[in-house]
């Protein structure tokens, strides 16, 4: 066995076959816009100015955050600190919306999935709201609340509300009935019910409406930053772009496919694995 | 012996939302349920079991006739009255021990009692070893061995089972028949027990009633007078009284298939 071997043998223990596997096969993709990227550059079939070189991007990180002082000017949202800022700016504005949007959206939906009257109400108001989409709000809410957090927040409050709200109902709708009333006959009361099957008995829904109303909700919010906002990675790009900065709009971009596939993979794939895979409430490729 | 369980002249009607006609699931049932009897229901599919079995649940409202329990009206559902469902109804986000405690962890039992009785009902039901399992790791036997331990965890008065063992393949269906027969013995509890199996209703019931065609109506009602010790699959089938009473209810029934071809 050559050294090579070995180490490929340790690195497969490690993480695991098919994990590695899953990770190989997905990131070609990728690969493949990294190698196109860098052929342009070397064989400079586009000009910089339109596609800037690999390079050039990572060199916008260390300008951006030329003077920054440490930990704690990142911390501190620091204006010399101005990548991390409005990193911090964005996910912070985006946790606020899903903190706030994301347990309103289900409570009400569940609500909504169990009572006929609730549903009546909500739902015309709702189909209107999402007929609406959330970039769309964006000239009222710059009247309403100015350029700022607050007109942000109502941007993506409005997508994140409703989509968890007609997710977590409809899935509350496709609970077979027999499991609330097996609850009644052991002596549940409606609330035991709410949290005991329709909450867990709609959680693949509710998972669904997370990944879409985080998908939709980020969007919105990089649309609303470039013209609502005063920070954040939507600002930054669309700054940037005024100024024909180039890698900083790429940056830009880059940074935020990062951050949703982060929150993704570390944050809804646990949730997923938790509750419905354990449940066995999802089909699984074999 | 007292009636534990008696209903007097229950109709029962759905509206239907759509043509307007209603459909008469129930016409007129008189029956009493003594305690500790074991009574099996009989009847064609689609002629009212389930719905007379939710209205003595408390699950569905009824306004034709009345239904009392130890003289009190039903008006909704109770822990005096355990069901068991026709379809799997344990829950899927729950352990089987989780589903088997959920009775009494509803009625606050403290943990440390709860986990004693759990063990016991899963020893009873022969799932020692699965406590930790989800629903859908389970087979369906198992899923419903834990569905009636579910059930008689709770520790009501009258269990009332609808078609409980009719999904199950045979083999397992005659365990489980035996063993829900050593259970009416160790529990002595009330069984209200539906079925549309002749030789389950022999097998199981001190009495059985065999119900109509829809609209429902109680036809006869057959004694099985074997005690229960007696009841297993090995000796049964040559006992008289066993192969009477499943001739009587099977040409009751099939009469009523033969007017349903008429
Ligand atoms: N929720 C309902 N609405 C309207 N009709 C129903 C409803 N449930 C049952 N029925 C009708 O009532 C009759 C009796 O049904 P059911 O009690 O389920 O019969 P069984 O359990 O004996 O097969 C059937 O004809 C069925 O179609
Ligand atoms: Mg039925």
């Amino acid at each position: 066995m050559n050294a090579l071997t070995k180490f490929s043998l340790l690195v497969q223990g490690r993480f695991g076959r098919k994990r590695l596997r899953r990770i190989g096969l997905g990131s070609i993709p990728f690969i493949f816009l990294l190698t196109l990227w860098q052929m342009n550059t070397t064989f400079e079939w586009l000009a910089p100015v339109f596609i800037p070189s690999i390079g050039g991007v990572i060199d916008a990180i260390f300008i951006l955050q030329s003077d920054c002082g440490g930990v704690w000017d990142i911390l501190s949202l620091d204006n010399t600190c101005l990548m991390t800022t409005h990193i911090l700016s964005s996910i912070g504005r985006v946790l606020l919306a899903a903190v706030i949007g994301i347990p309103l959206g289900i409570i009400f939906g569940i609500l909504a999935g169990m009572n006929r009257l609730i549903s009546t109400v909500l739902e015309p108001v709702g189909v209107f709201a999402n007929s609406i989409s959330g970039i769309a709000w964006v000239p009222l809410a710059i009247v309403w609340f100015g350029v700022g957090w607050m007109t942000t927040l109502f941007i993506m409050l409005n997508t994140v509300f409703w989509l968890m709200f007609f997710n977590a109902m409809l899935g509350t709708r496709g609970i077979a009935k027999v499991y609330e009333q097996s609850v009644l006959t052991l002596g549940g009361s409606r609330w035991n019910i709410f949290i005991q099957v329709y909450l867990p008995g709609a959680m693949p829904s509710i998972i669904t409406g997370m990944r879409m109303s985080l998908g939709f909700g980020w969007r919105a919010l990089i649309a609303a930053e470039m013209i609502g906002g005063d920070s954040g990675l939507g600002f930054m790009i669309f700054t940037a772009a005024e100024e024909f900065n180039v890698e900083q709009v790429f940056l830009g971009v880059i940074v935020i496919s990062i951050i949703y596939l982060a929150t993704d993979h570390y944050l809804l794939g646990p949730l997923e694995k938790w509750t419905i895979h354990r449940w066995g409430l999802t089909w699984k490729p074999t | 012996m007292t009636a534990k369980l008696v209903v007097q002249g229950l109709s029962h009607h759905y509206p239907d939302e759509y043509t307007g006609v209603s459909v008469h699931a129930l016409d007129d049932i008189n029956l009493e349920v003594n305690d500790g009897e074991f009574v099996a229901i009989v009847g064609p599919s689609g002629c009212g079991k389930t719905t007379l079995l939710n209205i003595l649940a408390g699950l569905l409202r009824y306004r034709e006739g009345n239904a009392t329990v130890d003289g009190k009206k039903i008006d909704g559902p109770g822990p005096d009255r355990g069901v068991v469902f026709q379809e799997h109804a344990i829950l899927p986000w729950r352990t089987v021990a989780g589903n088997i405690g959920h009775g009494l962890e509803l009625q606050k039992i403290p943990r440390q009692e709860r986990q004693d009785r759990v063990a016991e009902y899963i020893e009873l039901v022969g799932l020692v070893g699965f406590e930790d399992r989800y629903p859908h790791e389970l087979s369906g036997g198992m899923k419903q061995r834990c569905a009636v331990a579910r059930t008689l965890c709770a520790d009501p008065e009258i269990m009332l089972m609808d078609e409980p063992f009719a999904a199950v393949d045979a083999q397992t269906r005659i365990t489980l028949q035996e063993e829900l027969i050593r259970i009416a013995i160790a529990t002595k509890k009330t069984i209200l027990f539906i079925t549309h199996a002749v030789d389950e209703a022999a097998f199981l019931g001190d009495r059985c009633f065999v119900f109509s065609r829809r609209p429902g109506r109680l036809r006869e009602t057959v004694h099985i007078n074997i005690p229960r010790a007696e009841r297993n699959w090995g000796d049964i089938a040559a006992n008289p009284e066993f192969v009477r009473a499943r001739d009587r209810i099977l040409a009751l029934v099939r009469e009523e298939v033969i007017a349903d071809d008429r």
